[in-house]
């Protein structure tokens, strides 16, 4: 039981990490990039 | 006159220069080498009437006298140096009578070189069929030359082209274009350095990045106390050349060239006609469209149906399986329904990007925005911003980075601020979902699904909502604008299936995997925050619903309360009844209230954040559809998707600005927080209200 406690934690904290880094941490340049489009590379729009 | 006149025969490639070398010169000719280098020499005689001869040089095929290639160079090469033996005593400019307005700079180039230039419109035979007429005579006032209307394919008119070279000297060596106008002082300077050279030779000297032969940028600098300008400069100036050359263009073929596309004879023209015409080409247009979404409804339940049972048994099978415990939990209750709500939406998807890709691959999509600048134009836009608007269906950041070829600041503005209007396929799993739930699966007529035509009419209702938004702006934004509109219409062609499968992998895998990464985190946290909870009433539901209930409740009953109780008094919980106040008169509770909070970092959020906030606590196998469709409204009672509830949801996501990184992209294009602030505002107020008023009139 208090491993799964645990490994919920870790989860949760990674999932935390993953939206802060995508919404405010995440470089303007790879965001907006000319590369960057719908169907190329992912355009941060999903 | 000599008795043999050296004639350069020079073109834009696929003009047919060739084949009009190759009829002038028949099987007089020779190939070889140009010194030094590997580029093909094709030269030959031509015997012209009273025992004249030229000689014909096919140069290179080549796009401007602004060098980028070593083909290039030897046109510009030869016509600089006068002291070069094949240097021309008249030039003949191949021109393709339905690409003359490309064609024709070339031309002004080498006209404005003092050169005696001929013009050759090749492929004259095609005019009847394309509906082309030509006012040569004026033409050839305007462009201080003499025109030979060639069918090279038809062997026509090369006796007259001949004619014309055995008087070249009667041609005017006079530029027709005045290049020194992009910078007078500059001329002027250049003018008084070298007075006796040839002003524009000296221009292109000085522009081209490449020597030629003895004759570069640095000999002029050394032999004279003349300065040039940065580079940088000087290709500014090139570019204004470029714009001054093509205005010149325009105004010659204005008043020359007409194409009546209503007299044209081909099969595209004919197929133009009908597609581009101002009354059925609008019919066309959306007869395909309702095709369209009937045949995304039709097609796609089956796989939907087969997902999205998938995903409610490996749910159950997870919860089976794995050692029991709150991370098991996580998974088949939050994770796993998350991320069904995305992967359910594929069919769909795909089969949008499916006739989206063959309606661009056959040539159809160019006419679509040919069509839609006759309407844009009525509300301050032209059809440049039809080209955002129409890839806003798939998604508004390339639509706004799209809106950088709109050269006007007004109307790109105004494209920039009403492109998130337009249905993207964010909005794809919300709209299918809620129509799902509250639109019957009925035949109207006997042939159309009113699903299928729910769902078109939001994606008019989003370009019809981005059409009078621009409408609105254009009265509102005092800016001072001038633009205009020229598409180059592709053939029509069969759609090549590797093209189109590559399109629809490319973009339903971006969906997904884009996507799919959001959701799963958020999924995680939902159900984090929706079975945690700060109080005494969270560890205390059992007690409280066996003080409510007593102990008449069967085990299914007291775990349904449990869950509710639970729920409720969750960190989600308390956060939903925090913002219940505001969407309660939409129609929503405090769920639907989460899932539009957590849709803020994407619209298809919503579905995901639904599916795992009903499914925590639940034991049961169920649907995302059938979870949705259980739901109660806990002050009206009855579905709490039910008509009024759904058409406001509908509108609310119709019209809300529900996506982090577009007002990103839209801060970055605008350099700005003002205009992104301003559209999340006003959008979001619009949305709220439409949605508002929607459920009150529809409750």
């Amino acid at each position: 039981m208090m491993i799964q406690e645990i490994l919920v934690f870790i989860t949760f904290l990674i999932a935390v990490g993953f939206l802060v880094k995508k919404f405010f941490w995440k470089s303007p340049k790879k965001a907006t990039g000319s590369e960057s489009a719908c169907g190329k590379s992912d355009c941060g729009c999903h | 006159m000599p008795k043999q006149i050296n004639v350069a025969l020079i073109g834009n490639p696929n003009t047919g220069k060739t084949s009009v070398f190759n009829h002038l010169t028949g099987l007089n000719q020779q190939v070889g080498n140009y010194p030094g280098i590997t580029v093909e020499k094709k030269e030959g005689i031509c015997k012209l009437p009273r025992g004249l001869k030229a000689h014909i040089l096919d140069l290179p095929g080549t796009y401007s006298l602004n060098a980028s290639s070593l083909d290039e160079n030897i046109v510009i090469e030869l016509l600089l140096n006068k002291n070069d033996k094949d240097y021309p005593d008249v030039a003949v400019v191949v021109s393709d009578v339905e690409n003359l307005k490309r064609n024709l700079l070339l031309f002004t180039q080498i006209k404005d070189l003092g050169i005696p230039t001929i013009l050759v419109i090749n492929m004259a035979d095609r005019m009847e069929r394309k509906g082309i007429s030509l006012d040569v005579e004026l033409m050839e006032k305007r462009l201080k030359t003499k025109i030979a209307l060639v069918s090279a394919r038809k062997k026509t008119g090369i006796e007259e082209l001949k004619e014309l070279i055995i008087n070249y000297r009667q041609i005017s060596s006079e530029p027709c274009v005045n290049a020194s106008t992009i910078a007078p002082d500059y001329f002027d300077r250049l003018r008084k350095a070298f007075p006796n050279q040839s002003l524009y030779k000296l221009w292109l000297v000085i522009t081209q990045d490449v020597n030629f032969g003895n004759l570069n940028r640095k000999t002029l600098e050394q032999t004279s106390d003349f300065q040039t300008k940065e580079k940088s400069e000087l290709k500014r100036l090139q570019q204004k050349e470029t714009i001054v050359r093509y205005q010149f263009i325009n105004g010659v073929l204005k008043e020359t060239f007409k194409k009546d596309i209503t007299t044209a004879k081909d099969l595209r023209s004919r197929l133009d006609r009908v597609l581009t015409h101002q009354v059925w080409g609008y019919f066309i247009f959306f007869g395909i469209l309702l095709l369209i979404f009937q045949a995304i409804y039709d097609w796609s339940s089956y796989p939907m149906d087969l997902i999205d049972t998938t995903f409610a048994f490996l749910g159950e099978w997870t919860k089976e399986v794995l050692p029991a415990g709150v991370f098991t939990n996580l998974i088949s209750e939050g994770i796993i329904p998350g991320l069904g709500g995305i992967v359910i939406f594929i069919p769909q998807i795909a089969f949008l990007f499916l006739f989206i890709s063959l309606l661009e691959e056959s040539g159809y999509m160019s006419r679509v925005v040919f069509l839609m600048d006759r309407v844009m134009r009525r509300f301050g836009l032209s059809g440049k911003s039809v080209v955002p608007l129409v890839s806003g269906t798939a998604c508004a950041i390339p639509a706004v980075m799209a809106t950088r070829n709109i050269e006007d600041w007004k109307e790109r503005l105004i494209t920039i601020l009403v492109v998130p209007f337009t249905t993207c396929s964010a909005r794809l799993p919300v709209y299918l979902i809620i129509i799902a739930l509250v639109i019957p699966n009925e035949r109207v007529l006997g042939i159309f699904n009113l699903q299928g035509l729910t769902l078109m009419l939001l994606y008019l209702l989003g370009f019809g909502m981005s059409v009078f938004s621009a409408w609105v702006l254009d009265k509102i934004l005092k800016i001072k604008s001038k633009t205009y509109f020229v598409i180059e219409m592709p053939d029509y062609k069969l759609p090549l299936f590797k093209n189109v499968a590559i399109n629809v992998v490319e973009k339903t895998k971006s969906f997904v995997f884009g996507a799919g990464k959001i959701i799963l985190a958020i999924s995680i946290i939902l159900w984090v925050l929706a079975s945690y909870g700060p109080g005494d009433d969270f560890d205390n539901a059992e007690a409280i619903v066996t003080e409510q209930y007593g102990k008449n409740l069967s085990q299914e009953d007291f775990e349904k309360h449990v869950g509710s109780v639970k729920l409720e008094n969750s960190y989600i919980g308390m956060m939903g009844k925090g913002i219940e106040p505001v969407v309660r008169p939409l129609g929503y509770d405090w769920k639907i209230g989460i899932a539009i909070v957590s849709s803020f970092a994407a619209r298809e959020v919503f579905v995901g954040t639904l599916a795992t906030i009903y499914s925590v606590g639940s034991d049961e196998e169920k649907t995302i559809k059938d979870r949705m469709a259980a739901e109660t409204n806990p002050v009206l009672g009855g579905p709490l998707f039910n008509f009024a509830s759904g058409i406001s949801l509908l509108l609310f996501y119709a019209f809300a600005m529900q996506c982090m990184s577009t007002l990103a992209i839209v801060k970055r294009e605008t350099n700005s927080w003002k205009w992104p602030i301003l559209q999340l505002f006003v959008m979001s107020g619009i949305a709220y209200v439409a949605a508002l008023t929607a459920f009150q009139l529809l409750k």
